[in-house]
């Protein structure tokens, strides 16, 4: 994930119109992405520490994906604008369009190139194709089931 | 309901002479003459006899009338043969399985014979069980007839109607010609009643609310009746012919002509109060409360308001609109405000998808209102912005030029015309060099100008008309004595005239949605109302369950402790 580019930083123009309506969840996003890499990593994996960072990036995308199919709050230009300076995640959002990947977590777990068998991940499964009782959650970003008939 | 004795009144009939009232080991109260050297569970009365052979009119359920003991069971099919003969005949059909003397073949037909052998030795230990399940009728209700004094009617639990007098103690299934006037008068009064609250006009007394009820839900009830007296049949009474007949009707009419099965069958109910302990009495108690709030119940849920699923959304939306959340924030955030759980209306939708869903469609809907609302105060007036620029950073010390080059990023979205702007801020200037009272007076003369319509007592500084906000003499004042000034005028200015609203339709439209908004909150009051009843009523028949389960233990218990020694002593006296 690149780095959310801020006005702060070399970007001086200010963001098209619309923004001041989000700009106030987008900061308490920014917030707690901010918490969740300065957490301390004492008696996690490895792996989980990221788990947040996924799960963050996930939720602030799926407000703007929201925010701009769904609920038609903001205009093209700022949708645009806000995917370039990496409020959300394009190749996410591309993906939550195709049927089927509707609640997709995370784009690394569908990418079967990186797994021994060709596979998607576990969160990928149905909850019915699982067996009863089966506690999962996937290595790559903690997902616990994303397949969209659950 | 209230009227109903549930416990052994304190006023039984006196006992006949010679007779003394005792106590059984059980518990059971009986009665012993010492001449004849008789006892009996009946509780012997002095004019027992002449009353009844003559007149064979049992008492019906009259109000104040004992329910300890019934005197009438022996006799009751005297009172069958001469019913037809006698028009006043009062038949009572007050179940109960008391002892059974009545021969088994006029035992009760819907009722379950296992209850009534029981009923025969122990002498009024019915259980509950059969008491419930059967159907018993019982004096429900009862009010006071106009214009024709000592006359009471009262209503029974199976709807059937009939008449008391209350000084004579007379009561009749046939009304009395004067006293049938009276009661069509009453039941017309009582019917335009009814009308008048289905019309949505509250009722203020619930008794009388009660009685308008009543007439439906005994009506319901009796059908009910009818099924479980059919089912009771084909348990396997001998007279199954017979039984068919078998029929609660509310014509008083037909009724004296009709060979009252019912009543022969049918004792008092109250027969509990007879050999009971406290605790029974008390969960008898319950059990009335609990048969009287069931009427309230029902009424409810007659009377109720129906909330139907668009109700439900419009009430989370409202709720949503009052607590002023961004409609720009996820719904995770929203969850998080506290005060959401607290309001009744969260509990309108009844999964929390439906309110996700719900709250998506608000905040779309929200979202374009406000986006519209902005469109439209921006085409309203370019000019307040710059005019409020001007009032904030304009002094005579700068000129025009000198102005727009210092404060250009500022003035940038202004849509106003440069030539515009240099007007303004020439004339502006010019204004400024002018005498403190001149400019209040000029003020002054500006909001005295204003339309009621547009500025009254219920403007606040923040929604001036635009007439206002444009206007140079508004702005020349220094903020603070302005604000001091306008607010001191504002607060002499009467309310909104009522046509302030820009049309009627515009009116119309935000009465009707203060209604509708009225209407669904006092639907969700009132469904809010329906289930705390339902809670109550669960839990008082928990109440009731356990105070049945211990009656039954004490039974057991003192079934135990009664040797057969005890019972053959009692027996054979």
């Amino acid at each position: 994930m690149p780095p959310m580019r801020t006005a702060a930083g070399r970007n001086k123009k200010p963001p098209p119109e619309g923004f001041e309506d989000i700009e106030d969840t987008l900061l308490e996003f920014q917030n707690k992405m901010k918490d969740a890499e300065n957490a301390s990593h004492d008696g996690k994996k490895k792996h989980e520490m990221i788990w947040p960072i996924f799960q963050i990036t996930h939720q602030r995308s799926k407000y703007i994906y929201d925010m701009y199919y769904e609920k038609e709050a903001i205009s093209k230009t700022l949708y645009d604008w806000l995917l370039k300076n990496g409020y959300a995640d394009a190749m996410l959002i591309a993906k939550w369009k195709k049927q089927g990947y509707e609640k997709l977590c995370c784009v690394r777990c569908i990418q079967t190139n990186e797994t021994n068998f060709r596979s998607t991940c576990i969160c990928r499964v149905p909850k019915k194709t699982l067996n009863e009782s089966q506690d999962i959650q996937c290595v790559n970003c903690g997902c616990r089931g994303c397949s969209s008939g659950d | 309901m209230a009227d109903i004795p549930v416990r052994p009144p304190a006023g039984l009939p006196a006992l006949a002479p010679g007779w003394t009232e005792h106590s059984a080991p059980s518990g059971h109260v009986y009665y012993y003459n010492k001449e004849t050297k008789k006892s009996t569970y009946v509780r012997p009365i002095v004019e027992i006899h002449g009353l009844q052979q003559q007149h064979a009119a049992p008492r019906p359920p009259a109000p104040q009338a004992p329910f300890g003991a019934n005197p009438n069971i022996g006799h009751v099919n005297h009172v069958a043969s001469n019913n037809q003969l006698n028009p006043n005949f009062q038949p009572p059909n007050f179940r109960f399985g008391g002892p059974a003397q009545e021969p088994f073949q006029n035992a009760p037909q819907h009722s379950n014979p296992r209850g009534d052998h029981r009923g025969g030795h122990r002498g009024g230990f019915n259980n509950f069980q059969d008491r419930r399940r059967q159907p018993e009728d019982k004096p429900k209700h009862r009010s006071d007839i106009p214009n024709c004094a000592p006359w009471v009617l009262v209503k029974t639990k199976l709807g059937r109607r009939f008449v008391w007098n209350k000084d004579t103690n007379e009561s009749f299934w046939k009304f009395p010609p004067h006293v049938m006037k009276a009661v069509m008068d009453f039941d017309h009064k009582e019917r335009e009643k009814k009308e008048r609250r289905e019309h949505g006009q509250p009722s203020d007394e619930e008794d009388t609310a009660m009685a308008e009820v009543e007439a439906d839900l005994a009506a319901v009830e009796e059908e009910m009746e009818k099924q479980i007296v059919r089912v009771d049949g084909e348990v396997g009474m001998d007279d199954d012919s017979e039984y068919e007949e078998v029929e609660v009707t509310d014509d008083e009419g037909e009724e004296a002509n009709k060979p009252p099965k019912r009543q022969r069958t049918e004792e008092p109910t109250e027969d509990q109060a007879m050999e009971m302990g406290e605790d029974d009495i008390a969960w008898q108690l319950a059990q009335m409360e609990a048969m009287e709030e069931g009427d309230f119940d029902e009424e409810d849920e007659e009377e109720g308001l129906p909330l139907t699923e668009e109700d439900c959304k419009a009430l989370f939306k409202e709720l949503l609109d009052d607590t002023r959340i961004s409609p720009y924030v996820p719904w995770d955030k929203v969850l998080e405000n506290d005060g959401l759980y607290e309001d009744e209306r969260y509990k309108a939708l009844p999964t929390m998808k439906a309110r996700k869903d719900c709250f998506d469609e608000w905040a779309r809907e929200r979202i374009h209102y406000l986006k519209e609302q902005k469109a439209n105060q921006q085409t309203l007036d370019p000019r307040i912005p710059y005019l409020a620029l001007l009032h904030k950073y304009a002094t005579p010390k700068l000129y025009w030029p000198e102005f727009r080059r210092k404060y250009k990023r500022e003035m940038k979205d202004s849509k106003v015309t440069d030539k515009v702007k240099e007007q303004l801020y020439r004339d502006h200037i010019k204004r400024l060099g002018l005498k403190q009272p001149e400019l209040r007076s000029d003020l002054s003369n500006l909001l005295k100008a204003q339309p009621l319509a547009l500025l009254n007592g219920s403007t606040t500084l923040e929604t001036l008309p635009p007439s206002i906000l444009t206007d140079l003499r508004f702005i020349s004042l220094p903020a603070s004595t302005r604000d001091s000034l306008v607010g001191a005028y504002i607060s002499t200015l009467p309310p909104a005239p009522e046509g302030a609203f820009a049309s009627a339709e515009e009116e119309a439209e935000v009465i009707r949605k203060r209604a509708e908004r009225g209407r669904r909150e006092r639907a969700l009051a009132e469904r809010e109302r329906r289930v705390q009843e339902d809670r109550r009523k669960q839990e008082r028949d928990l109440a009731y369950g356990m105070g049945r389960l211990r009656e039954e233990e004490a039974e057991i218990e003192r079934a135990m402790k009664f040797g057969k020694d005890g019972l053959k002593g009692q027996l054979g006296s």
